[in-house]
Formats: C-alpha cells, sequence, structure tokens
C-alpha cells in the first residue's frame, strides 16, 4: 500500500488541495458558528422566568366606550375561541379561566407593622402554558395552601410606587415568597378560610394567576354553576409575524400586548440573519466540495495510467480508490476537528460579551452544533468517496 | 484455476471488412489455449497480436466472437472475478511493459509482488535481478532506464504471481541473443513449476523454445 501510495501521490497539487482545506474550513465554521450563536442568544429570549414563551400571544378583545356604556361583555363566546383554533397561524389556544366566586385576601407582617387586606379576583391557564415551573405550583383536593404567581409589575408598583411615597420598607421577591396571605373563599352558599403563598412573578402575564387545577375544583364548589365565558385567551401561533395575525385581529377587534410581536420580530429577524449567514456558510462548503471534486478529478485524469496499469496488474478498484479516499477522509476530518477549535475559540469571545450584557444567563452546551457538523462531515465525506469509486469505475470500464 | 482459454470465432472490429479474406490460425477460428502447453503466435505488425491479449486480460472489449474461461465466457465475468484472474490465473508481460516510470526496479516488481502477498521470496527475486543482469538498478528510477533493462524487469514482474497462463507479447524485442535465452528459461522454468500455459508473440525474432504449437496471426 506503501508504494501504491507513493505511486499515485503523483499529481497532487498542494495548493488546490490547501484551497479545499481553507474553504471547507471557512463554510463549515460559519454554518456551525451561525448555529451556535443562534441557539446561545436564543437563551436570552427564553429565559427561565419569562412567563410567556416567545411565540405566544395574550389575546383580549378591545375595551372601548361603547362597550363600557353598553355594557357589552368582552368575553370570548365559544364559537369565537374555536374559529380562532382553526386559524393556520395558531399553533394551540389555552384560556384564561375566571373565578366565580369572590376573593378576599388579608397579608401582613406584624414584626413590620404592615398589614392590609383588599379584594382580589384569581385567574388561571392551562398548565402548559406556564412556564414557571416548580413543585410549588400544584393543587389537591383538600389542600388548604393555595399558591400564586402575581405580575411582577404589582410589586414594582408597591416598592416603587406606594411603599416609596409612604415611607413603608420595600419588599424583595424572596420576602414575598415568606409571607403568608389569609384568603378568603365567598362562594354563594359558603365561604371558606386559605391560605395562600406568591411562588413566582411573572414578566409578561397581568393577570393573578393560581393552577388550574384549583380553579376547577373551586369554581364547582363556590360557583353558581354558570359556565363563564373567558375574558382572554392565550394563543400559541408558528411565527408571530404572521401578517395574517395583525389582519385576523384587526377584523374581530381583537388585541395583544404589542411587545410580544416587537420580541416575536426580534427572534424572527435573528433566525432570518443567522439563516442567510448560515446559507452563506453552506455555499462556500458547497463550493469547496466542488473544488474537491475538481481536483479529484484532474488528478484521476493524470493519474490515469498509473490506475490503469494498477489495475491491469491486478489491483482491484476498491485498493486503487483507497489512497485518495482516505486522503478526502483524513482532509474532511481536519477540517472538522479544526473547526470545532476555532468555533470554541470565537465563541469564548461572544460569550465573555454575552455575559457581562446578562450575567445569569444560562448558554447551551455544544451539543447540537456537534451533532451538525458530524452531518455535514459525513455527508461531504460520502460524496467524495461516491465520486472517487465512481471515477475509479470509469476507467475500469476505460469510458471518460 | 482455468485449464484454457477458448477462442471462439474472434474478430477484432477493424478487421470486420476484411472477414471474407482472413487467413488467420486465430480470428475466426476454434482455438483453445491448454495449460501446461508452450504457444508461439507469429505476425506481421498490424495484425492485431496486442489486441489479442488486451482481449484475452479485459484491456478491450472491441471483437466480435467469444472468448472464455474453461466454458465461461469472459463477458460474463465480473470485476471481481477479473481481479482474481489478473492477480492468481493470468499473467502478462506486456509489450508496452505498463511499468510506473516514477518507482525503482526493485519497487516496480514489489508493488506487485505486495499484492500477492510475497508470492515470490526475496532470494529468488534477487537471482533473477542477477541471473538477467540488472541486479545494479535495482535502485534506478524506471524511468532512467534502457527498454532493454525495462522489459527484464517487466519480466521479473509478471512472475510475481501465481498463473495458469502467462502472456508473453514480444518479450525481447530489445534483448540480445544471450539475456533472450537467459529470459526464457527464467520464464519457462517459473512455467513449469506452476505448471501452467505459456503464450509468446513475435514478429520475427523469437525466444528459441520447444514450442508445443505455433500459430500465424
Amino acid at each position: 500500500m506503501k508504494l501504491v501510495w507513493k505511486l499515485l501521490r503523483q499529481h497532487i497539487s498542494i495548493g488546490q488541495f490547501a484551497g479545499f482545506t481553507l474553504a471547507n474550513l471557512v463554510g463549515m465554521l460559519i454554518i456551525l458558528l451561525g448555529l451556535q450563536f443562534y441557539q446561545d442568544v436564543q437563551s436570552i429570549f427564553s429565559s427561565r422566568e419569562s412567563f410567556m414563551k416567545k411565540d405566544y400571544l395574550v389575546v383580549s378583545k378591545q375595551v372601548n366606550t361603547a362597550s363600557t356604556l353598553t355594557g357589552k361583555s368582552g368575553t370570548f363566546s365559544k364559537s369565537e375561541i374555536n374559529d380562532l383554533k382553526l386559524q393556520p397561524f395558531a399553533q394551540s389556544v389555552g384560556v384564561f379561566t375566571p373565578a366565580d366566586f369572590q376573593v378576599t385576601c388579608n397579608m401582613g407582617m406584624k414584626e413590620l407593622g404592615l398589614q392590609f387586606g383588599t379584594e382580589m379576583f384569581f385567574e388561571s391557564v392551562p398548565d402548559e402554558y406556564v412556564d414557571y415551573a416548580s413543585d410549588q405550583w400544584t393543587f389537591q383536593e383538600g389542600d388548604t395552601f393555595i399558591p400564586i404567581i402575581l405580575p411582577r409589575n404589582y410589586l414594582n408598583l408597591y416598592n416603587f410606587g406606594f411603599a416609596q411615597t409612604r415611607g413603608l420598607p420595600k419588599i424583595s421577591e424572596n420576602v414575598i415568597g415568606m409571607i403568608t396571605l389569609d384568603i378568603t373563599i365567598k362562594g354563594e352558599f359558603n365561604t371558606d378560610h386559605y391560605k395562600g403563598r406568591i411562588v413566582g412573578f411573572s414578566n409578561r402575564l397581568n393577570t393573578i394567576l393560581v393552577p388550574e387545577k384549583f380553579m376547577v375544583w373551586a369554581n364547582e364548589k363556590y360557583g353558581k354553576g354558570k359556565e363563564l365565558n373567558p375574558s382572554r385567551m392565550i394563543l400559541e401561533v408558528y411565527n408571530p409575524t404572521d401578517d395574517a395575525i395583525v389582519k385576523y385581529f384587526d377584523e374581530n377587534s381583537y388585541e395583544t400586548e404589542d411587545d410580544k410581536l416587537a420580541q416575536g420580530k426580534t427572534t424572527w429577524f435573528l433566525k432570518l440573519m443567522v439563516g442567510v449567514v448560515m446559507a452563506v456558510g453552506g455555499l462556500i462548503t458547497g463550493l469547496a466540495l466542488y473544488i474537491l471534486m475538481l481536483s479529484i478529478y484532474l488528478l484521476v485524469q493524470k493519474n490515469t495510467t498509473k490506475l490503469e496499469n494498477l489495475l491491469l496488474i491486478g489491483y482491484s478498484p476498491r485498493q486503487v480508490a483507497a489512497p485518495y479516499q482516505l486522503l478526502t477522509l483524513g482532509l474532511n476530518l481536519l477540517v472538522f476537528i479544526l473547526a470545532l477549535i476555532l468555533l470554541t475559540v470565537f465563541r469564548g469571545q461572544y460569550l465573555a460579551m454575552l455575559e457581562t450584557l446578562y450575567p445569569d444567563l444560562l448558554v447551551p452546551g455544544l451539543g447540537q452544533t456537534i451533532v451538525v457538523g458530524i452531518v455535514i462531515f459525513v455527508v461531504v465525506t460520502l460524496v467524495n468517496l461516491l465520486v472517487i469509486r465512481q471515477k475509479v469505475a470509469t476507467i475500469w470500464k476505460r469510458k471518460d | 484455476m482455468y485449464q484454457t482459454i477458448k477462442l471462439d470465432n474472434v474478430l477484432p472490429h477493424v478487421f470486420e471488412e476484411r472477414r471474407s479474406q482472413m487467413h488467420s490460425d486465430v480470428w475466426l477460428q476454434q482455438l483453445q489455449f491448454q495449460k501446461g502447453q508452450l504457444y508461439l503466435v507469429e505476425a506481421a505488425s498490424g495484425t492485431g497480436k496486442s489486441s489479442l491479449c488486451s482481449y484475452i486480460f479485459g484491456y478491450r472489449k472491441d471483437f466480435s466472437g467469444t472468448i472464455a474461461f474453461d466454458d465461461r465466457s469472459i463477458n460474463d465475468l465480473k470485476v471481481s472475478d477479473w481481479v482474481n484472474a489478473r492477480k492468481s490465473s493470468l499473467s502478462i508481460l506486456w509489450q508496452e511493459l505498463r511499468l510506473f516510470p516514477e518507482l525503482t526496479a526493485w519497487e516496480n516488481v514489489m508493488i506487485k509482488n505486495n499484492l500477492t502477498k510475497g508470492f515470490q521470496p526475496v532470494y529468488q527475486l534477487n537471482e533473477w535481478f542477477d541471473l538477467l543482469d540488472i541486479a545494479d538498478k535495482k535502485q534506478t528510477v524506471i524511468g532512467r532506464m534502457s527498454f532493454g533493462q525495462q522489459q527484464r524487469v517487466a519480466l521479473v514482474r509478471s512472475l510475481c504471481q501465481p498463473f495458469d497462463f502467462l502472456f508473453a507479447d514480444e518479450p525481447i524485442s530489445h534483448l540480445d541473443d544471450e539475456n533472450s535465452r537467459i529470459m526464457g528459461e527464467i520464464m519457462m522454468s517459473e512455467a513449469r513449476k506452476q505448471g501452467a500455459g505459456v503464450i509468446v508473440t513475435s514478429i520475427g525474432k523469437h525466444i528459441d523454445l520447444p514450442y508445443d504449437k505455433v500459430l500465424k496471426l
């Protein structure tokens, strides 16, 4: 085999192969870096505590003077909900279930000399729309403890508005989590007392949220038995920038918080940019593959007589193809490893920057990117091996 | 293992228009080369002597009629069959030698002997190099050797495999009588050792050997 290699390496152009290696490296690196960058930046958008994932919209009906005066209900009927579910942009629809009972809440910390009570309300959404994951977010019949999620701006309102002007102490999220709430639920026929605690805050959802299990059970126990239409829905969409959403909302006078669409747009542009970058990387990889193909064609062409003679003295096409196949395999492997090393280096640089902007950022690992890299490596190598085999086969058949 | 090579009505395409005027012991005949026999195919140049070798080695297919190894037509041979045949049943000393000019004489021999997993022991190869008077050329690149020297290297290479038939296409065209005699001896002793058939072609000058059959092409 050593002699065969000595023979077949004649006419190998270092320049061409270096060109291929470099071009393939650049292409592969762009693809992998684009993919990894997307994943890393994506983690900023889908940080753990944000209630809404990127492609969720909260839908409500517009409230205007006319509807206030006429007392027209701002709730969604069954047919309206079903119609929304049937829209092509809707992946799934969840409804906010309102409470069919009255809620009063007393809270206080005697040590701080702070105590007040208020009337309030509860709403719930199906658990799959709650991306606040916690063991406490559950309710069993017979429990006297109700977990609650509040909008974060309620706390801000208190801390920076109320407490500031009244000279009251500011309360942190951790402290508020320790406060026990005395909750009184007053139904049509009975009144019960419960303990409640705020287990989390949501940036996105403007409601006082309890587990859906509790809501279903409590509505049955305390409610008037009348079915209540929801006034808000959560819509999971495939693409928040879809024009059809805006159009549909306008036609039906629905509305949604604008920043959802804005963030969706940002994500979409990020996807678009990364997509373009990766396409360019793919193109470069494709061209690199083409360069390699051309050099191999040229090489085989120049070495045709040698290959032919090897075949005539009894070497099999496979044995004759093997040196070139091993060569390309080696080159591709080199490119793959170099691309991974460079990826780690470049990633280290931008991660350092991202971490100064988002200190508690949890970035995903390299796993998915490595898998994609392996796929590219395997595909490129397979194409190489096949072409070389094909080329040797034509020499065997003495066809050009 | 092949016992016979059969030619049945074989004619190169280029001779097709002269089909009716063909007077040949080979073309358009029923012919068998038997293992263990020694043949001389005599030909004027341009009568298709090298074509015959190319057909039998599967290098060219521009002929009509049938060539068969034992009773198997060579048209039915698969790639792996050909590889095996060229490695362990048929050996040839091509007229154009088909050596690798970039490699040395010794490397040219070893590239074949390695393929057959050292079929000839190194001392045997050394002995042949000595007998053929090219021992001092072992490390010389083929491209810098005379054609006569190259012919001798090609002979040694052709013996580095088991064979049922050995073809020598004008093996001594550039050799003096003494070297021709030595070449003939080496060739025949190895062929006898292997019990192989030998087919020598010539366009006039030929090795003086006890031929079993002489065919005019």
